[in-house]
């Protein structure tokens, strides 16, 4: 258990459920990463209850990005647990630990609950739009051509881009090919989604066509965890907010109190660079 | 124009030529499919994080590309079965053909897997992590998504070296091949025409080389109905 004791962490006073049903989602408990000597994560805790919308706010090498991948594990992290609905997903190994089979397969496993969309996209241009959001449920879920269709066309039609399917990736714009990515993400039908930094490639107009569908999953109850830049949007969408600095975090409550009382001097920094 | 006919069929022999020009064509289609097939392997294998893999593969690029070709094609052809007889095996006694078929591919292969290697390592990062992030294995992220890439940009240089080698396949003269080269220098020294039976083999050598090129181009048109990987990292910087 992490040597930074809970306790010391600035928290809201009010309880923060959200607008779930109090059930803890998603778990971790003193994940501490690093690389080579340095270490980036040194003990992170956050729970996050089902239909939570958390955003992680932070300085630039703060660890939010590693912080989120290690969730997936595209990244391992050394110390920790993480867990998904009470049920242990991942937890820490040595680095340069060479996954066995089954647990590269637990990995795998975990990543299909796990929803994940980058800065820079990453959509596949050698598909049209159609296929890259039929990849998952084809290979890895194993649907019927027919079912994958199905599934692909609902979700095009939910970030509001059906009518592009036949489209290479790299004709849209970065809003659209977003919007794309985040179908691709859902088509899996995860537990949570994680945005790094989604919209930090993007000029306004197409953050906010993104931001618009973040928040269409928020009403139908998507947990989600966000990491963003974008103050106005963290504030408006969130249902709490942490701060982590130096590879903690330094402050978690909800927005409100994150951004107004600013409970410790790292977020007045913070904000008042930004 | 009838005078022309005859210069071809009566001074330089065109049929034999043309005939002869399978060699080449045949060599270099056996060979590089074997080049590209095995350059890929040893192209895993020196990207492999287990170092003794890495370094075989290493010191087996090194040894093929800083030795001549034309040195491998007498090692093989002539002190290969010297071994067989020691080791008390037949199996290492190839007939010229196939001892060109072998060296052409194993030395190809060498240059191909540098050029699988770039390619490789030149496909975005992040399109395995995305891979990977909707639950594909590790497998199935290279199969499906890293390799498909990967090959749009190795294909141009892969051309480039399939041109290479159909030169290169006129070495298999040495080993007495009845090759093109072959063919019109034997013409040659018996009519005392040398000059002219060379330039008339470059020229079909210089038209098989434009087919390849054909061909090259007409796949990659096939593979440019969708988008490359560089447009991707263009329109992800801004």
């Amino acid at each position: 258990m992490p040597d930074e004791a809970p306790a010391k962490i600035p928290t809201a006073k009010l309880p923060t459920e959200g607008n779930g049903n109090g059930i803890v989602l998603l778990e971790v408990q003193g994940l501490k990463k690093s690389f080579g000597p340095k270490q980036v994560l040194r003990g992170v805790d956050l729970s996050v209850t089902r239909g939570e919308v958390v955003t992680i706010l932070g300085p630039n090498g703060c660890g939010k990005s590693t912080f989120l991948r290690c969730l997936n594990l595209l990244e391992q992290y050394q110390d920790g647990v993480v867990k998904l609905k009470g049920e242990v997903v991942s937890r820490g190994r040595p680095e340069g630990y060479h996954s066995s089979r089954v647990e590269c397969a637990e990995a795998e496993h975990l990543r299909r609950r796990v929803g994940m969309v980058f800065q820079r996209f990453n959509l596949f241009p050698h598909m049209t739009v159609l296929k890259n959001v039929m990849l998952g449920p084809r290979q890895v879920l194993g649907k019927s051509p027919q079912d994958a269709y199905a599934i692909a066309e609902r979700m095009l039609n939910k970030v509001g881009l059906w009518e592009k399917h036949p489209c290479d990736p790299l004709t849209l714009s970065g809003g659209q090919q977003q919007r794309v990515a985040i179908a691709r993400a859902l088509s899996m039908n995860p537990d949570v989604m994680l945005f790094d930094e989604a919209t930090s490639a993007l000029d306004p107009v197409m953050t906010q066509e993104v931001f618009r569908v973040v928040r269409e999953l928020a009403a139908e109850g998507m947990t989600m965890l966000l990491v963003t830049h974008d103050m106005d949007f963290a504030r408006d969408i969130s249902d709490r907010t942490v701060f982590m600095e130096g590879g903690i975090v330094a402050a978690v409550g909800t927005p409100e109190y994150i951004f107004d009382q600013r409970p410790v001097p790292g977020i007045q920094k913070f904000l008042q660079r930004g | 124009m009838e005078a022309f006919g005859k210069y071809l069929t009566e001074q330089i022999f065109i049929w034999d030529l043309l005939r002869a020009s399978k060699y080449p064509l045949i060599l270099t289609a056996l060979s590089m499919p074997i080049a590209v097939c095995f350059g890929m392997v040893l192209a895993l294998m020196r990207m492999s994080r287990f170092k003794v893999i890495s370094w075989a593969a290493a010191g087996y690029i090194e040894v093929m590309r800083g030795t001549p070709l034309l040195v491998q094609m007498f090692l093989v052809y002539y002190s290969l079965p010297t071994l067989g007889r020691m080791l008390d095996t037949d199996w290492l006694t190839l007939n010229n053909f196939t001892a060109s078929v072998v060296c052409l591919s194993a030395n190809y292969a060498a240059y191909e897997a540098e050029i699988h290697r770039a390619g490789l390592e030149a496909v975005d990062r992040g399109q395995r992590e995305a891979a990977l992030s909707i639950g594909m294995s590790e497998r199935q992220s290279f199969l499906l998504v890293v390799l498909p890439q990967a090959f749009r940009i190795v294909l141009p240089p892969i051309i480039n070296d399939l041109i290479a080698m159909l030169k290169d396949s006129c070495l298999a003269s040495v080993l007495g091949v009845p090759e093109l080269l072959t063919t019109a220098a034997g013409i040659g020294k018996a009519r005392l025409n040398l000059e002219e039976m060379y330039v008339a083999a470059s020229i079909l050598y210089m038209l098989m080389s434009l087919a390849c090129y054909a061909f090259g181009k007409w796949i990659e048109k096939k593979l440019k109905a969708s988008g490359t990987p560089e447009l991707n990292l263009e329109q992800a910087r801004h």
